[in-house]
């Protein structure tokens, strides 16, 4: 029997599961890159190591993003992965594409690099793995000449990126998909040329399901919610009613208690509502979100790099959101320029409010203190007097 | 007005690279110009980013910015 040359990789084909290593297997009949790829992560199981050497090109003509440089530290061994960087492109809002285009894409990439992509990188944009110095530049050309443009990487605003929203989602509140177009559009220039302290990014779910995380991913998570009333159709209340246990499964449930259940009619004090929408996933029937739809803003949301994680919080309860978006852009902006003033270099915006105070990044923003803001009952870190109201108040 | 700056900025990498280290952050480059607009050094840098004097260097998830002389050749 004629034994394998990547034996440590074959065990991760084994299971029912879907296995990387067999599309890798299959790109290789017909790549060079991706056969010395997969020889390379075989010794990089061996010897218990990560065979790649990051950083250096950044791009092609004009972009500072976009291209991720990747090198072998073996190119000994493995001459077609010498170098094999990876490019992000843009993805469209909601990750809606036609097969014609996604075959355009994958037709460019086989041309140009390896054939292997991650469909999509956890940034969203659609990510091209392993191509070679000389072809990005014509890469990139052929992506444009198809009518794709390459996302953020780096100390930039990356891709924005928002759930399918009203394309897909009787729940949103907001139009994510056109208030992504309408950032990205907008901010080209912060996505394409790095100039910020470290990277910024900007995720849109259009309910409070998140669907996209953006309280976790992103430095500014916009996410839908709504001001009026929750509206309730009781008919379909009493037909859950014969199926769930309203009062354990809804009731008990609701983290502020707004809601009560007297085996026939469904009262909500929406005053006391927080909008999380548990309600309204269990009896999607008889429970819908308001009609005064718009998001709540939040800001400081990140993965554990450089500091700890941290969960974004919310600066703006609501802001009605229509096109052509002016508040919101002005509102980014304005504490982009904080952050950008004041952030150390590789230092996040919640990690920079962390170190100067709330209070401090409210005053630059010009934003009120609210009580929206307070993020757990007992804790109240964000609003202090300043030292001159304090003396005012002793005159 | 950005033609000076332009060249204080080169200036000020040509010194600062002098030893060891190459490859700085935009920050680094507004702290050098302490008196000058943080907004007008950006843009001075760009242009030299356009210019070719400079060049981007990116780990991938943070970006640096070098002379071109010393940009290193994979």
């Amino acid at each position: 029997m004629e034994r394998s040359d990547t034996p440590l990789l074959d065990e991760l084909e084994k299971g029912q599961w879907p296995s990387f290593v067999k599309d890798m297997k299959e790109a290789a009949r017909k790549n060079p890159m991706a056969k010395d790829l997969l020889k390379q992560l075989e010794l990089s199981y061996k010897d218990k190591i990560g065979h790649w050497k990051h950083g250096g090109i950044v791009g092609v003509k004009g972009y500072g993003s976009g291209v991720i440089g990747r090198y072998s530290d073996r190119p000994d061994l493995f001459p077609h992965v010498q170098a094999f960087h990876t490019m992000r492109v843009n993805h469209p809002s909601g990750w809606f594409y036609k097969t014609e285009t996604l075959r355009k894409l994958c037709d460019i990439w086989d041309k140009h690099g390896s054939g292997l992509t991650n469909m999509h990188g956890s940034t969203g944009d659609a990510i091209l793995l392993g191509t070679t110095t000389e072809h990005l530049q014509p890469c990139f050309n052929d992506l444009s000449d198809a009518g794709f443009d390459l996302g953020g990487s780096g100390s930039a605003l990356r891709t924005p990126s928002a759930c399918v929203g009203p394309a897909r989602c009787e729940w949103a509140c907001v139009d994510s998909l056109d208030l992504c177009y309408h950032l990205t559009m907008a901010y080209q220039d912060q996505m394409h040329r790095p100039m910020f302290p470290y990277k910024f990014k900007i995720k849109i779910s259009a309910c409070a399901n998140d669907c996209v995380a953006a309280i976790a991913r992103s430095d500014l998570s916009i996410i839908g919610t709504w001001k009026d009333a929750i509206r309730i159709n009781a008919d379909e209340v009493r037909a859950y009613a014969e199926n769930i246990n309203i009062q354990k499964e809804v009731c008990d449930l609701c983290p502020t208690r707004c809601m009560e259940w007297d085996g026939n009619k469904l009262k909500i004090y929406d005053e006391d509502c927080t909008r999380c929408m548990h309600c309204i996933n269990v009896m999607p029937k008889a429970l819908r979100p308001g009609k005064e739809t718009g998001a709540s803003i939040l800001v400081g949301g990140k993965a554990p790099i450089v500091k700890g994680a941290l969960l974004s919080w919310v600066v703006v309860p609501f802001m009605k959101l229509e096109p052509p978006y002016d508040e919101l852009k002005d509102l980014i902006e304005r504490i982009q320029d904080w952050w950008d003033e004041f952030g150390k270099s590789r230092e996040r915006l919640g990690e920079l409010i962390q170190r100067l105070g709330m209070r401090v990044f409210l005053k630059a923003v010009g934003l009120p203190a609210v009580p929206q803001m307070v993020k757990a009952p007992r804790t109240n870190p964000y609003v202090f007097f300043w030292p001159e109201d304090l003396k005012k108040e002793e005159k | 007005m950005s033609d000076d700056l332009k060249v204080k900025v080169t200036e000020l990498f040509r010194e600062k690279s002098k030893g060891d280290k190459k490859m700085f952050y935009i920050r680094d480059v507004t702290k050098w110009l302490p008196g000058e607009d943080r907004h007008a050094i950006q843009n001075v840098v760009k242009e030299l980013l356009d210019e070719e004097v400079l060049k981007y260097w990116s780990s991938g998830s943070s970006t640096y910015i070098m002379l071109a002389d010393f940009f290193p050749k994979e």
